[in-house]
């Protein structure tokens, strides 16, 4: 367990442009440490060293999505217990109790503001931290 | 009429029996009548003949006791009185006069005899007188002696004389009694005749009397039988109509007169063949009901034609039978239009049943399955005669829950219908989803009778359906992604967060850029391969020289070959390859494939490209010697969206839909597009073109429209 306040997030996103801008809004709006990855193999790599407090997945990703990517970081000691948040451009009725089926915290949905996209992962950690759920994306 | 002669022969000979009998039996009374007349006569003639016997026995004829007592006197008036009596005997004889007896010369011998007796007992007499004066004379003896004598003599003389007129009136005796007896025997002969013909009367009297009851009798039973015919005939349902060999109608009943709308009148003597439309005459000759060639019962359908020109179909029977010695034909006719019509329609509904392409499945009121069409085994894999009998419940897949079904059911019993999806399972297992229509029928008491269940399978149209949403939440992923990328970056920037940072700003900006462009690209494949798809998309065919071709593709294709460093070689082609196709397409699907290959080359890379002949096709084909195409993905790369992996996108900046609207540019221009790869060595993407055929005709300058749907292979 890390402690109260979000660092550090691990990111999957397969689009390099849209890699680009998360991470940017994250670290320069949000002030967050970013390890920004282009695949499942990509975080596998770094995940160990970098022991995130969450983790930020992208579900539609080829070869290995979001889903599975999460699969395989919960068979991480380090990020067993991660919180993780998804984000989707599809979002359709069913799928928020199968991404909490999966074991997942929340959804945040494209397109994003990356104003306040900061602020949105900084109020599902508050959730996290105070042990309610939030659906609502 | 033989018949009718020989009746008449018949009769004629017994009238002329019967006139020959009448003039035998008045014969016969006659001649019995005479007979009696003739009898009386002789009888009373017999009776006259025997009382002249009395007289003539009893005749005086004067003897030797008139010589010797001399009693001439006495004698004299013997003789008188007998001859008297003889006389009136006598003349009672003249009076009859019988016919078959002559008895003249008996008479004139017995008047003879008569008076030869009266003069020689008148001579004896005087003898006795003259001996007894000459004896009172005294006178010679000798004299008396003579005139003793000459007495003597003539007392034989008259003795003789009355001895032949007795045997005279024997004679005539015997001949009447002779005649009597013959009289007797022709009356007998007669009167037995009589009795024959009193037989023979009776008897036949008896005979007609039987022969005459019968006949009547007969004769009521024929015309009672006839009128009974005649009530049948005209009463039938059937129309039947007589006709002569000729053809010619002799009588037509009731029915047949209302179903042909005429009168017997206006049209017997007439030929049946009037009575058939024109048309269908020629197959009524052919029919020859006239030879009696048709098998018996058979039955042929005509159209048969009204007084009134309308037409019906007929069905006609023609039965040829002989009667009086010739032959007519019986045509039994019936009216089939309704039933031809009903058929028609039954016909036309099995048709249906039979070729739509809706399942088709009726039950009884029980649910049991009686009936099922080619469709429905079509779809569900089960034949009719698999379900016969069956409950509908073998198609049922188990994925419906009870509810559904209980629904479904509550649905037909309060409103007789039910309609909607249903995922149903075929005889091989396979479930599938179909479009199921179930209607109650009702007989003719208000009761539901049948459910009959209208299906078609709608799995294809589920799984393209399916394709198009999947289509739809990739388009809108892939148009999402650069629109994030082209949002996030603009808002960083416009928030001034990155302005501290040039190089970040000039790394959004260049973002935003790169995913505008993207967006464009994408947006243009998409609606070409929708446009492709639909059928929408208009080709200008015409003939293209593939050389040229080639060489405007380069040309287009150069500067963007130039930033990646790959250069491209176009190898001399035929000069004759040509192909009719649409040219701004053709660069379309070589820029693609020349964009792959820029993409995918090694830098310093030289892509080949080159026109080759392959059996009545012209192919195109773009080799480059890039890392190749791995192996899983090879099924994969004329999908749409398809790309070997995510960060090749990225990378390369395509769209991933360029080869699949190649593939469809080439289907429709009636090619074919293929590739092979040694990964690692070199990758050859190629298409196929039908050679131009000078037959193809196209005129100078002149170019043919044709959609995307409408052209499989040139046509003329």
């Amino acid at each position: 367990m890390h402690g109260d306040h979000l660092n550090r997030i691990l990111y999957v996103e397969d689009d390099a442009d849209i890699r680009k801008i998360v991470s940017m809004s994250l670290e320069m709006v949000g002030d967050y440490t970013v390890a920004a990855c282009g695949s499942c193999a990509d975080a596998l790599e770094v995940v160990d060293d970098f022991a995130p407090d969450l983790l930020l997945l992208d579900v539609m990703m080829p070869d290995v999505d979001g889903p599975a990517t999460l699969r395989e970081l919960r068979k991480r000691e380090s990020t067993a217990d991660t919180p993780a948040v998804f984000i989707t451009a599809k979002v359709q009725a069913g799928d928020m109790a199968h991404y909490r089926r999966l074991g997942v915290f929340d959804v945040i949905v494209k397109p994003f503001d990356p104003m306040v996209l900061s602020d949105r992962v900084g109020q599902i950690w508050q959730q996290y931290r105070s042990g309610g759920h939030d659906v609502a994306g | 009429m033989k018949e009718q002669e020989r009746h008449n022969l018949a009769y004629g000979v017994a009238g002329l029996l019967i006139l020959a009998f009448s003039v035998w039996t008045f014969n016969l009374l006659f001649s019995i009548q005479s007979n009696w007349a003739e009898s009386n006569d002789v009888t009373a003639m017999d009776k006259d003949v025997h009382a002249l016997f009395d007289p003539w026995r009893n005749l005086n004829r004067p003897g030797n006791d008139v010589l010797e007592n001399y009693e001439v006197a006495a004698q004299q008036r013997a003789l008188r009185r007998y001859l008297q009596e003889y006389r009136q005997a006598r003349g009672r004889l003249d009076v009859h006069s019988p016919s078959q007896v002559d008895l003249g010369d008996y008479y004139r011998g017995m008047d003879t005899a008569a008076q030869e007796v009266e003069t020689l007992a008148r001579r004896v007499l005087e003898l006795a007188e003259e001996r007894e004066s000459l004896r009172n004379a005294g006178a010679d003896p000798v004299l008396i002696s003579a005139a003793e004598t000459e007495a003597a003599t003539t007392m034989a003389r008259m003795d003789q004389a009355f001895q032949s007129g007795l045997d005279i009136i024997a004679g005539m005796d015997q001949i009447l009694d002779q005649r009597l007896l013959d009289l007797d025997a022709a009356r007998r002969a007669g009167v037995g005749s009589l009795y024959l013909i009193v037989i023979v009367a009776l008897f036949s009297s008896a005979l007609s009397l039987v022969l005459l009851r019968r006949t009547s009798a007969q004769g009521e039973a024929l015309r009672s039988g006839s009128e009974r015919l005649n009530a049948i005939v005209n009463n039938v349902l059937d129309g039947i109509v007589t006709v002569d060999e000729h053809g010619k109608i002799e009588s037509l009943n009731r029915t047949a007169e209302e179903m042909f709308g005429c009168s017997s009148d206006s049209v017997v003597g007439r030929n049946f063949r009037r009575l058939i439309q024109p048309e269908s005459r020629p197959l009524y000759d052919a029919a020859d009901f006239q030879s009696g060639s048709q098998a018996p019962g058979s039955v042929s359908e005509f159209t048969g034609m009204r007084g009134d020109g309308s037409e019906f179909s007929m069905e006609l029977e023609g039965t040829r039978i002989k009667m009086d010695g010739r032959p007519i034909i019986i045509h039994i006719v019936r009216d089939v239009t309704e039933r031809k019509r009903s058929q028609k329609r039954l016909q036309l509904a099995a048709t249906v049943f039979e070729n739509t392409s809706e399942g088709i499945m009726i039950t009884d009121r029980s649910g049991r399955i009686q009936s099922t069409n080619p469709a429905f085994t079509a779809i569900t894999g089960f034949t009719a005669t698999e379900v016969l009998g069956q409950n509908p419940r073998i198609l049922q897949s188990g994925m419906q829950t009870r509810d559904f079904y209980e629904g479904m059911w509550q649905s037909i019993e309060s409103t007789g219908h039910w309609q909607g999806e249903i995922i149903n399972r075929r005889k091989n297992g396979e479930a599938y989803t179909q479009w199921l229509n179930i209607n109650s029928v009702r007989d003719d008491s208000g009761r539901v009778s049948h459910y009959v269940g209208v299906t078609f399978d709608i799995s294809e149209l589920k799984a393209s359906e399916r394709m198009k949403d999947e289509f739809i939440a990739t388009v809108s992923h892939e148009l999402r992604t650069p629109l994030t990328s082209i949002h996030g970056s603009l808002s960083l920037l416009d928030s001034g967060v990155a302005a501290k940072s040039p190089e970040k700003s000039a790394e959004l900006v260049r973002i935003a850029k790169d995913n505008s462009q993207r967006l464009v690209r994408l947006i243009d494949d998409i609606l070409s391969i929708a446009k492709i798809e639909s059928e929408k998309m208009k080709f200008h065919l015409r003939p293209i020289d593939l050389g040229e071709l080639l060489l405007d593709a380069v040309e287009a294709n150069r500067e963007y070959a130039k930033q990646y460093g790959v250069s491209i070689e176009v190898s001399p082609g035929a000069p004759d390859a040509r192909v009719l196709g649409d040219k701004d397409r053709l660069i379309q699907v070589l820029t693609n494939l020349l964009s792959n290959a820029v993409k995918h080359s090694p830098e310093g890379g030289v892509i080949g490209l080159e026109t080759v002949r392959n059996d009545g096709y012209w192919r195109v084909s773009v080799t480059d010697n890039g890392p190749g195409i791995p192996a899983s993905f090879r099924g994969e790369i004329f999908k749409k969206f398809a790309q070997a992996d995510a960060s090749d996108r990225r990378k390369r900046g395509g769209t991933g839909l360029g080869l699949s609207i190649s593939k469809a540019i080439i289907d429709r221009l009636g090619g074919r597009i293929g590739f092979d790869s040694q990964p690692g060595v070199r990758t050859r993407f190629y298409f196929d073109l039908p050679m131009m055929q000078p037959h193809w005709g196209v005129e100078k300058g002149a170019e043919r429209i044709v959609t995307s749907a409408g052209l499989a292979a040139p046509a003329e």
